[in-house]
């Protein structure tokens, strides 16, 4: 039985788990890839060529992990866990409070 | 001057965007100007340089490849969506508004939401210089405009990230919304706890896919699942890898008997059950597997039975690995109470509620019998029609047992739905093309209900999205065989209430459904519970074999889930040893071992083995592989005249498996013509699938053979193509990869078929078939592609260049397989019409010529040849005809429908067939007359030509089983080393080979009959009549081999002969009885010894000398080594037969001609 620890990222919002291969900006398995932010990675499954899949990283503001899904987490310049943005939302541009006002307009219809 | 360079084109890209579209649409109307085209600038009209710029040093999106083109369109929409917009284009992102608290800015730029960037040299180094060291920009890619390009190329990577979560995502959410996912801890924790699982879930539940996961997640590193078919293996496997987000790895992977994915690394792997056994015969407790998963095991294959036993003893020997049984819902305690009571877990599947009524058919008083009334079917879709308004979808499926009745209901149907014009009407069973299959899955228009009239192989196999209605007619045609017969027998049953609830799911797979049983609940209730098992209803050589060749001593005490009947398998131990794959204790000879090796059939598996001992390879391959797979000729029934006819050419008198080898060589010489085969396929009714499923077996033979040392290892040739070849190889592949993208896109989007589409034949397609012949059928560019055609020609001009050597030697490699199949003649098929020719069977008189074989067309071609030199009867003999030209029939199978019948029939020379394979040959004193396997009467009046024969008979035969065996015994070693054909038996080879011609060109007349069990009785002299001569004789000899037959009298000499226990012929008794004693001079050709002795003695001693053929003298042996160094030295040496001299010779090929030279100038000097 091999001992490697099972490196597993999970969202705290919507609870996806995918084991990841990396943490970090620069992915050593795309070379040309640089990333905005620490985040958790993994190779691209979908392809045979060079890919990365970024599965999210820590909100800036709580430090929780949060998946890159719209639903669970917004990038402007940093990561926000969508808690946090509901939070600060007066912080954020007025683009990003018309955005998340929308997504939540179609959260609720749906 | 790079800062002028840059300010000029900044200039002019600042035109605001308003402006660009009125101007864009003046210029419209004004004609173009210089302007327009700054003002219509695309980025797609660069695309050489922006590939310069962008796609030469990086490692992914590389050029070619789809997400490059997926990203130019991406570009494409974005410019289209700017132009749209109207908006301006974001100024750099200065901060205006200032930082909020957060540490953003509040001034919003999209290219914040932005995490990705990619380091590429050329971008950089262009953004910095405004040009490239190494290559020409188009000047109207400004820096601005590059950095906008960047910009795209990010919101791009963006995109494509989102996409791609959401696919991972979608993966996920996938898998949590199956119905088994709220069992998953249920499932690991069982697992935990107990060596045994059943799970019982139905489809669509996703047990198949879901269980290998969650016991990866659960730590197990070693899991084998089983599935009953290939196909289920590969698709599993990618389904699989794809969920576990393991694609493009190989942590789940797939084996099958040809094929596989496996590697070190890997962790799941579905093979088949078949496969699975196979390794039990390497690695007894399977200890590469933690966990053994066995799915579908209701199905109940042979090999699932077969597996569940020997599961059942290793789980006492392991205490460690894990056994999980996968069923559908169907006799899970069958299973359970096997496993000791072991635990079950259900699972529902996913499935809508089935309204389910009873229609029983009332039965005519005056119903004729036999005959299905199409009425009671046609008054449902009336009711259909009636109650269920056309707006609402939903297709019908009957179940019925047969192809007669599925013809009988289709043609009813049909006529119907020509008046309502609301039903298309589609036969579906396994005998139908596979183009013809696959229109079940069309749609029907709209306001027209598909009716699919199918046989059970749309209860588990073929699954029909969108059906809502089923009518069960209750019946099945089911295979059963007869081991006693060797027969299989195709008879209608009622369903089990197993399938009868399969049947009836099948209409709530997409929504809600009706069921109408057209039996009464009573009859329902007395169904049998389940479906008979596999394993009762086949023949169990292979399985026993198998059993012997793992070890297992003795098959009778298998501990079998359900045993088939004892009957069965003492007949196949039985049929084992006649084949000689078992000594009389049941242990394996070495045929045995290698048939155990080979995983086909042993009819199939022999014939493999004495093709290579004959090297007379291609063409039993092709047959072999034709006898594998269905008949690609078309039933009668199906065909027109004239493809009737244009089949006359590929006929053989011969029989049928010499049709079959036409047919496969004449394709492939089509093929190589470069002519359409397709097209030349159905002019004939030939269905052109067959021919790539033979092409595929063969090779599948091939690298068995190979493998097994039987086939010498070649080395594959590198081919040298010209350039105009590997062009048009180019072009070939090029075009596949198209036509299988277009493939994949019409099978997403289903065809809709027509009203008037379901009037269709099989000759219909001339029309049709010249848009998508040729350079459009995939199959054929795959077949191009794969195989040598040259090469494939080269080999099957030899087979259309036989001689008659050559045919007879075939048909002795293929009745060393058949054998004992074979039957003889009924005495009065002269004068007997073409459909009622009979013949006889050792155990099974009067079968019938089946109507598809070339025989019962030309039933002229079996009757009894005259010779020539006399036409007329003997006037002496009523017995029968006096010839050399008597035939047998064999046969690959007998099938029973409405009557028996012989299936792949091939006429063979009766005394060469029967003496040379038969397990036992009683003879009289004399040798004139001979039983052989207790049933066919061999005749030869004279008695010196009798007894050359039997001296013939008794080398041969020698010489055969010695060569097998040093043959097997040479392939054993090579399987270790790269050990050749010893040179002793390539001198066996020689001898056997030059004998066997003469043996078969031998022209000895004889009578041939068939002896009657009552007759029998009556033939043997019996122990007690044992004669003077006998007596005699065994005081003479030392050889303990011979010993007088306890039951039969005379000597039985070895394991077949024995000489002296039969009557003799009222005829030749006087004489005979005299000249069997004389004692004379005669010199042993063998160990050339003179000696003077009488016939049983000669015979004797013939027995023992040639049994030691095998070993040579010293002087042998150097003379074979020389020889061996000569033909060494000469690699294009071949055997040659030269018919003249009648002589087996190793040649080359200019050698050969200067051998054919002395023939034709010799007489004349």
């Amino acid at each position: 039985m091999m001992t490697e620890a099972v490196k597993e990222f999970l969202c705290y919002r919507c609870n996806l788990k995918i084991k990841y291969d990396y943490y970090g900006k620069k992915p050593p398995f795309a070379k040309s890839i640089a990333i905005g932010e620490e985040c958790y990675v993994i190779k691209d499954p979908f392809t045979s060529d060079v890919g990365i899949i970024n599965l999210g990283s820590h909100c800036s503001v709580c430090q929780r992990s949060v998946c890159a899904s719209g639903d669970c987490s917004i990038f402007y310049c940093k990561r926000f866990c969508l808690q946090c943005v509901q939070e600060n939302i007066e912080e954020f541009p007025i683009e990003i409070r018309q955005e998340i006002k929308d997504k939540s307009l179609r959260q609720t219809n749906r | 001057m790079s800062d002028k360079y840059k300010d000029e084109r900044h200039s002019r890209r600042h035109r605001p965007v308003v402006e660009n579209e009125r101007r864009f649409q003046e210029s419209r109307s004004h004609g173009r100007t210089e302007q327009d085209e700054t003002r219509e600038f695309s980025f797609l009209r660069h695309k050489h340089s922006l590939n310069k710029i962008f796609f030469r040093s990086q490692d992914f999106i590389r050029r070619g490849s789809p997400e490059y083109d997926d990203f130019w369109l991406f570009v494409e929409k974005y410019e289209t969506f700017q132009q749209k917009a109207k908006t301006k284009p974001q100024a750099s992102s200065s901060c205006h508004l200032g930082d909020s608290s957060l540490g953003i800015p509040l001034q919003y730029d999209k290219t914040n939401r932005i995490n990705i960037s990619v380091q590429n040299k050329d971008v950089e180094d262009f953004l910095r210089k405004g040009r490239l060291a190494d290559a020409e920009i188009a000047p109207e890619l400004t820096v601005d405009r590059v950095k906008e390009f960047r910009n795209i190329f990010l919101y791009y990577l963006d995109f494509q990230q989102k996409q791609k979560f959401n696919k991972l995502k979608k993966v996920k959410s996938d898998q949590e919304n199956l119905p088994i996912y709220q069992y998953k801890s249920e499932i690991v924790d069982m697992i935990r706890d107990n060596q045994v699982v059943v799970i019982a879930g139905d489809t669509g539940c996703g047990k198949s896919t879901q269980v290998p996961q969650y016991l990866l997640q659960a730590g197990f590193k070693k899991i084998a699942c089983t599935q009953p078919r290939r196909i289920a293996c590969v698709s599993l496997s990618k389904r699989v890898g794809y969920e576990t987000l393991n694609e493009y790895g190989t942590d789940v992977a797939f084996q099958v008997r040809f094929e596989k994915t496996k590697t070190q690394n890997t962790k799941i792997l579905f093979l088949t059950e078949g496969l699975l056994l196979r390794q039990m015969t390497s690695d007894s407790l399977l200890s590469m597997y933690d966990v053994i998963v066995i799915d579908e095991v209701h199905e109940r294959h042979i090999h699932t039975d077969f597996l569940l036993g020997v599961l059942q003893c290793l789980i006492h020997h392991r205490s460690d690995v894990k056994v999980i049984l996968m069923s559908a819902t169907i006799n899970i305690h069958l299973f359970s109470d096997y496993f000791h009571d072991a635990p079950v877990l259900k699972v529902p599947g996913r499935l809508y509620p089935i309204e389910m009524e009873f229609c029983p058919i009332i039965k005519d008083r005056d119903e004729k019998h036999g005959k299905l009334d199409p009425s009671p079917y046609l008054r449902i879709m009336q009711r259909i029609e009636k109650k269920y308004p056309k707006s609402e979808r939903g297709d019908l499926l009957i179940f019925l047992s047969g192809l007669s009745e599925i013809m009988c209901i289709v043609n009813a149907a049909k006529m119907y739905a020509q008046e309502t014009k609301s039903w298309i009407i589609l036969p579906l069973h396994s005998a139908l093309s596979v183009e013809e299959q696959e229109k079940v899955f069309d749609i029907a228009p709209p306001g027209v209900r598909k009716c699919i009239v199918s046989t059970n192989i749309a209860e588990t196999s073929v699954t029909i999205d969108g059906v809502r209605f089923i009518v069960d007619s209750g019946k099945v045609k089911e295979m059963s065989f007869d081991s006693k017969y060797k027969m299989q027998r195709l008879e209608e049953f009622w369903i089990s209430r197993a399938s009868a609830e399969q049947r009836k799911g099948r209409a709530g797979r997409t929504g809600p459904g009706v069921c109408y049983r057209l039996y009464h609940e009573r009859e329902y209730e007395a169904f049998q519970d389940y479906t008979t098992p596999e394993i009762k209803r086949v023949p169990l050589d292979s399985l026993v074999l198998q059993m012997i060749s793992m070890g297992l001593p003795d098959p009778r005490k298998f501990p079998f889930i359900e045993a088939p009947s004892i009957e069965s398998l003492e007949n196949s131990v039985l049929y084992l040893k006649d084949q000689g794959a078992l000594y009389p204790d049941e242990s394996l000879t070495p045929i045995g071992l290698m048939l155990s090796k080979l995983p086909v059939d042993v009819v199939i598996g022999k014939m493999l083995i004495m093709s290579s001992i004959f090297h007379m390879i291609d063409p039993v391959l092709s047959i072999a592989a034709a006898m594998s797979v269905q008949s690609p000729f078309t039933s009668k029934i199906n065909t027109d005249v004239d493809s009737m006819a244009a089949r006359k050419s590929l006929e053989s008198d011969n029989g049928d498996p010499f049709t079959l080898l036409n047919a496969f060589d004449e394709w492939i010489q089509v093929k190589a013509d470069g002519m359409h085969t397709r097209k030349w396929c159905k002019r004939r009714g030939l269905e052109e699938q067959r021919f790539y499923e033979m092409t595929k077996l063969k090779k599948q033979f091939k690298d068995l053979l190979r493998d097994h040392g039987l086939l010498d290892k070649v080395e594959d040739q590198p081919q040298y193509l010209s350039s105009a070849e590997r062009r048009q190889k180019h072009g070939e592949r090029k075009r596949l990869g198209e036509l299988k993208r277009e493939k994949r896109k019409e099978s997403k989007r289903r065809k809709v078929l027509k009203l008037d589409d379901e009037d269709y034949q099989i000759s219909d397609g001339e029309d049709d078939d010249n848009n998508d012949e040729g350079s459009n059928d995939i199959k054929d560019l795959e077949f191009r592609l794969s195989h040598d055609l040259k090469q494939l020609q080269e080999t099957s001009n030899q087979s259309r260049h036989f001689t008659l050597h050559d045919v007879n030697l075939l048909k002795i490699i293929l009745s060393s397989g058949l054998y004992p199949q074979v039957s003889i003649a009924d005495d009065c098929n002269t004068f007997k019409s073409t459909s009622e020719q009979a013949f006889h069977t050792k155990n099974k008189p009067f079968v019938l010529l089946h109507p598809t074989s070339v025989f019962s067309y030309k039933p002229e071609l079996l009757h009894p040849k005259h010779d020539l030199e006399q036409g007329k009867h003997d006037p002496t003999d009523l017995k029968g005809h006096l010839s050399n030209k008597h035939e047998l029939l064999t046969f690959v199978s007998i099938l029973e429908t409405n009557k028996p019948y012989l299936i792949n029939t091939m006429r063979v020379p009766a005394l060469q067939t029967v003496t040379l394979f038969s397990n036992y040959i009683d003879t009289n004193s004399t040798c004139t007359r001979m039983i052989c396997d207790s049933w066919l009467e061999i005749v030869i009046p004279d008695e010196e030509e009798a007894q050359t024969i039997m001296s013939s008979i008794i080398q041969l035969r020698a010489t055969w089983q010695n060569l097998l065996k040093l043959r097997l015994e040479d392939t054993f070693l090579a399987m270790e080393s790269e050990r050749k054909i010893s040179p002793r038996a390539r001198r066996l080879e020689r001898t056997l080979a030059s004998k066997l011609s003469e043996f078969l060109s031998s022209d000895v007349r004889y009578k041939l009959r068939r002896v009657l069990p009552a007759e029998m009785k009556n033939v043997y002299l019996g122990p007690d009549r044992l004669s003077e001569i006998n007596t005699f004789s065994l005081k003479s000899t030392s050889v303990k081999e011979s010993k007088p037959h306890p039951i039969k009298g005379g000597v039985q000499f070895n394991e077949y002969l024995t000489h002296g226990c039969l009557f003799d012929d009222g005829t030749a008794s006087a004489v005979g009885d005299f000249t069997v004693n004389m004692q004379r001079h005669w010199t042993c050709p063998q160990c050339d010894v003179s000696m003077i002795v009488n016939l049983s003695e000669r015979l004797e001693h013939e027995v023992m000398c040639q049994t030691n053929n095998i070993t040579v003298t010293p002087a042998q042996l150097k003379a074979e080594e020389e020889e061996d160094k000569a033909s060494q030295m000469n690699p294009l040496r071949k055997s040659y037969f030269c018919p003249d001299c009648d002589q087996q010779l190793h040649l080359t090929m200019t050698e050969i001609l200067k051998h054919k030279k002395l023939h034709t100038s010799g007489p004349s000097n």
